[in-house]
């Protein structure tokens, strides 16, 4: 590991200003789940270091009724797995965030470091995108919000700019009747990255299948939504089994992954299709339940 | 009922809480005063001539003690690449510096000059004439070839008559078969018994196919590592975690001219070895060099990643194996044509291709094996080397024809296996092995006979055989004042090998096992011992604890006759004291008041010593049945049932045996379903445990182990090596399940979802 400078603010305001100083010489840690890896491995080298530990108020988990859930940036992967109402009402993020490393890598790696990392192949990506996330950012100039669809730009880059710091993600207030599952394709039954990972979530108006949203991860440069597949759920009722797959292949055609060691494009696209079809069968059986 | 008290008992390993508190001290827990911490430098390129290596920037870095190269290798022996690379990662020079941050920045600023040249990674492409040569070698014959030229030789020798128009045919024929001359080639081995070409031609049904299984990785825990401290007088102290220090110290005193005696190697606790952990060029030379250049001790350890491109794993394999038997289930006839990735340097398992064979009466044999070159490193042993991947094919194979004579893959198995007093083919006779049994019972276990299956759903079942190695090895005992025993030796536990050499000497000596205790020495102090690889503890160090216990009764009862003025031959020693056999009255002595006594007569304290050399061992055979479920949709194999069985001979220790049998079990599982090392025109692709995946205890269901216990003649109670036969199986036993499953049988390990999707496509499901 190359030797760096090492800060722990207790403001955003400040972390903000450090960043933006040391602008591209400079990296955040929060778990340091990836960070630290990456400076082992030479693979990142920061001249500086600014740790959020000592920021109040980054951590933690709220939900009311009326406004929805809070998660702050620094919130553990754990914390959100055995959070009751994640797992009851926001189903997908708990899933996501459980296939994330080993326990002992949950209880460091947090939700803020996940997205923020922008790894394509995110668990906690797919499942942000199908619940409408907004993500809070704050810097020394204030606080912005962007909606989770237009965060990524590509592999390891968002929009966030010089100094800007994840602080929040917000949910809107998940209805009883609505549903939501995330799938991840793998060879090892724990501690795997995501071969294909994707996240469904519906509601139920009266029976219909509404507000449809599908995510996937690890099939393109950023997680996506699989916007066709959304449509298609939305338009028919019943959803019968030959909508279900019209809808997954429709999510495999929007779905643009690469081949690597790890799998073929074309494996790829067809477990999109298949996890599109379990994971919105499972989201409305959860909504229906 | 068992006639002993403490061997065949799972009693607690004497590790056992070192182990669990942390207490036991590894390599990397090793700190020298003053110590410097080294870094190698490493090609970043598979093939390529080096022009030039630059130090000077790296020297001038502050912290920096020492860089070596081939240069400082004063025996001439090759420790560094000097004019050519051959695989990324091979070590160039080393770096010695105050701190690891530093070494790694030195290491980094270390500049090398190179001149690149193709890549060869693929041992079919590498055999071909087109490809790029790593060595200067000669090209060798395929077999088809080595026949023709072995009949040429025959006709050009005979004299009696004129053979000229079939010589001039021959040679003819021998020219044109221009894809059996090999290039690249680092060794190669030939074995024939009976004539294949006959049994082919008698069988009812011949099955060929190609396997390929790739290189993996032993995965031990704990990566390289070692601390040499070489003094003034030119005194070499290594600290070393590695299953043969006794290996260690010739192999550093071979490659750098030190004389034997002017090394000591002190014998860490060790991280895991599987067969990986007994040279000397990984970490243990670097350090010595940088240690005797800059006269303070250093640490050289490897990282994971360091670990994956310049370890010495398993050698992957392809093997073109052909198999013919008659309708009601003889096999005739087996050749087997196996090319063997060796990497940049000669050393592959080819020997073992021979096992290809099996435990069955195949009366005609035919095996041509070649090591290849190739851009990658080295390799070495892993658990029962060679065995798993020859394994995989003779039992894919067997599973294939079974299938297609419709017959039972455990009948059919039993039907062919040797007996005693069988011919071996290529071999000699049997010995008296549970081959049957070992099978019967893991059907029996299984629930094989009545087996059900849901859609999806498939059984699979394979053996596997190995021979426990042998070696030489000392143990010295004594006993204290206080009853207590102390064994001294200098062989390294490896999982549980301590154990039951206390084991063996409590039911010798009739004392209670945890008055027995371990002492392990270094080279310096410790009688020689063979390293703890090739299933050889057990069996060695175990028949020399035996003999050295037994020593040490003899001096206990030669003692107790002069205190209880009898004579020897009226004395028993049992439950820890010698007892008089035919006296009125009883009269008895306790170890410990023997001991006592022994400090004020003359004979003086209380020692024995063992010293074993060699013995013939005796086969085992690990049989395994697997249950599992594929997802049509993703490819993805759910193991549901596994059993494992193993002719131990006799478990000295159940719950260690069981741990074996589990352990190799898992360990095969993986090289069956995931593990592989991927190599490109880059070289090592998946250097660590993101993209290498080794499994977690949630990827199977607990393995049910069965003991079986056919007694070796020579083994210490008729025990046998156990470690390494139950991963032999294991590769065969996943692919043949995985058939039964979907249909399709995937000759390419390891059995990835992606590949289990293709298969179904190809066969239109």
């Amino acid at each position: 590991m190359r030797n760096f400078e090492f800060f722990e603010p207790t403001t955003v305001e400040e972390a903000s200003s450090l960043l933006a100083q040391y602008n591209g010489k400079a990296r955040l840690l929060a778990g340091g789940t990836d960070l630290i890896i990456g400076m082992k491995a030479r693979t990142e080298m920061p001249e500086y270091v600014i740790s959020l530990e000592n920021i109040p108020g980054l951590d933690g988990i709220t939900y009311d009724e009326g406004s929805g859930l809070r998660v702050g940036a620094m919130t553990k992967m754990r914390a959100l797995e055995t959070d009751a109402i994640i797992r009851d009402r926001y189903t997908a993020l708990a899933e996501g965030a459980a296939e994330v490393g080993s326990i002992q890598i949950r209880h460091l790696a947090t939700l803020g470091g996940n997205i923020g990392h922008a790894s394509p192949a995110a668990d906690a990506a797919a499942a942000l995108l199908v619940l409408d996330a907004q993500v809070q950012i704050g810097s020394a100039d204030g606080q912005r919000t962007v909606p989770i669809d237009a965060l990524f730009t590509g592999p390891g880059t968002t929009v966030l700019e010089p100094g800007e710091i994840i602080t929040a993600f917000e949910f809107p207030p998940r209805p009883a009747n609505s549903g939501s599952q995330y799938l991840k394709q793998k060879i090892r039954e724990v501690m795997d990255l995501a071969f294909v990972g994707v996240a469904s979530a519906v509601t139920l108006n009266d029976g219909a299948v509404e507000n449809t949203r599908i995510g996937l991860a690890a099939v393109a440069p950023t997680p996506i939504r699989a916007t066709e597949a959304e449509g298609i759920i939305n338009r028919y009722h019943p959803v019968t089994k030959e909508i279900l797959e019209q809808a997954a292949e429709a999510a495999s055609a929007q779905s643009r992954p690469i081949s690597d060691l790890r799998c073929s494009a074309e494996y790829r696209r067809q477990i999109v299709g298949v996890l599109t079809r379990r994971t919105v069968q499972t989201a409305i059986n959860r909504a229906q339940s | 009922m068992s006639e002993y008290s403490v061997v065949g008992k799972s009693v607690p390993r004497v590790d056992a809480l070192d182990k669990v508190t942390g207490a036991a001290q590894y390599g990397a827990d090793v700190h020298r005063p003053g110590m410097l911490y080294g870094k190698i430098v490493r090609s970043k390129h598979p093939h390529a001539y080096i022009r030039g290596i630059d130090t000077s920037e790296a020297e001038k870095l502050p912290g920096v003690r020492a860089i070596v190269t081939q240069a400082d290798v004063k025996t001439g022996r090759s420790v560094f690449a000097t004019d050519k690379v051959l695989y990324v990662g091979e070590p160039i020079a080393a770096v010695a510096a105050t701190d690891p941050d530093i070494a790694e920045e030195a290491a980094e600023l270390v500049k090398i000059d190179y001149e690149e040249l193709p890549v060869v990674q693929d041992v079919l492409e590498a055999i071909k004439p087109s490809t790029p040569r790593l060595h200067n070698d000669d090209t060798k014959d395929g077999p088809a070839r080595r026949v023709i030229k072995a009949r040429l030789k025959k006709l050009s020798d005979d004299e009696s008559q004129d053979h000229s128009a079939e010589i001039e045919e021959l040679t003819a024929k021998f020219e044109s078969l221009e894809d059996e001359v090999y290039y690249n080639i680092s060794a190669e081995t030939h074995t024939e018994a009976g004539d294949v070409e006959k049994g082919f031609a008698e069988s009812d049904i011949v099955v060929e196919d190609t396997y390929v299984v790739p290189r993996v990785h032993q995965t031990y825990m704990e990566p390289h590592v070692s601390i040499a401290e070489a003094d003034s007088s030119g005194k070499v102290t290594v600290w070393a975690s590695t299953q043969g220090p006794f290996a260690i110290r010739s192999g550093v005193a071979g490659t750098l001219g030190i004389p034997l005696t002017q090394i000591n190697v002190i014998p860490t606790t060790m991280g895991g070895g599987f067969g990986g952990r007994f040279g000397v060029a990984l970490t243990h030379v670097p350090a010595v060099l940088l240690s005797q250049k800059t006269g303070r001790p250093v640490r050289v350890q490897m990282t994971r990643e360091e670990e994956f491109v310049d370890g010495r794993p398993a050698p992957g394999c392809v093997i073109k194996l052909k198999t013919g038997a008659t309708n009601d289930g003889r096999i005739l006839a087996r050749q087997a044509l196996a090319f063997w990735d060796s990497g940049s340097v000669s050393g592959a398992s080819i020997g073992s291709t021979i096992r290809v064979r099996g435990v069955y009466k195949i009366p005609n044999l035919k095996v041509d094996a070649y090591g290849v070159y190739t851009n990658k490193s080295g390799t070495t042993a892993y658990r029962a080397p060679g065995t798993p991947q020859v394994a995989y094919a003779g039992e894919s194979q067997l599973d294939e024809i079974a299938r297609k004579i419709g017959m039972d893959g455990v009948e059919f198995r039993l039907k062919n296996m040797r007996e005693e007093g069988d011919q071996i083919p290529a071999g000699a006779k049997e010995p008296k092995v549970g081959y049957k049994e070992t099978l019967k019972a893991v059907a029996d276990a299984a629930g094989w006979w009545n087996r059900e299956k849901g859609p999806n759903q498939g059984w699979g079942v394979a053996i596997g055989d190995w021979t426990n190695g042998c070696g030489p090895g000392g143990i010295y005992i004594s006993v204290h004042e206080d009853g207590s025993v102390r064994i001294f030796h200098g062989s390294i536990d490896i999982t549980g090998t301590d154990t039951a050499i206390a084991q063996i000497v409590a039911e010798v000596l009739t004392v209670p096992y945890e008055q027995v205790t371990i002492t392990r020495g270094d080279t310096d102090s410790a009688p020689y011992a063979t390293g703890s690889g090739g299933s050889v503890v057990t069996f060695t160090m175990g028949n020399t604890a035996k003999l050295a216990a037994e020593d040490t009764c003899q001096r206990i009862l030669a003692l107790a006759a002069e205190r209880l003025n009898t004579s020897a031959d009226n004395l028993e020693l049992k439950d820890g004291k010698v007892s008089v056999l035919v006296q009125d009255p009883p009269r008895s002595i306790s170890l410990g008041e023997l001991a006592a006594y022994s400090l004020s007569t003359t004979g003086g304290p209380i020692v024995g010593k063992g010293s074993f050399a060699r013995k013939p061992s005796t086969p085992a055979l690990a049989a395994q049945i697997a249950k599992v479920e594929v997802d049509p949709e993703t490819g993805n194999v759910r193991v549901l049932k596994m059993v494992s069985s193993q002719d131990v001979g006799f478990a000295i220790n159940p719950m260690a045996v069981e741990g074996q049998i589990e352990g190799g079990t898992v360990q095969g599982y993986a090289w069956a379903m995931m593990e592989e090392m991927q190599y490109d025109e880059k070289g090592n692709v998946n250097p660590g445990f993101v993209d290498y995946r080794v499994p977690t205890s949630a990827d199977l269901p607990t393995v049910q182990s069965v003991i079986v216990e056919v007694p070796a003649p020579n083994g210490p109670f008729g025990a046998k090596g156990v470690g390494e036969p139950p991963i032999t199986p294991t590769l065969a036993t996943m692919a043949n399940a995985v058939v039964d499953a979907i249909g399709v049988r995937i000759t390419e390990l390891p059995i990835k979802p992606e590949k289990v999707i293709d298969a179904l496509k190809q066969n239109g499901k």
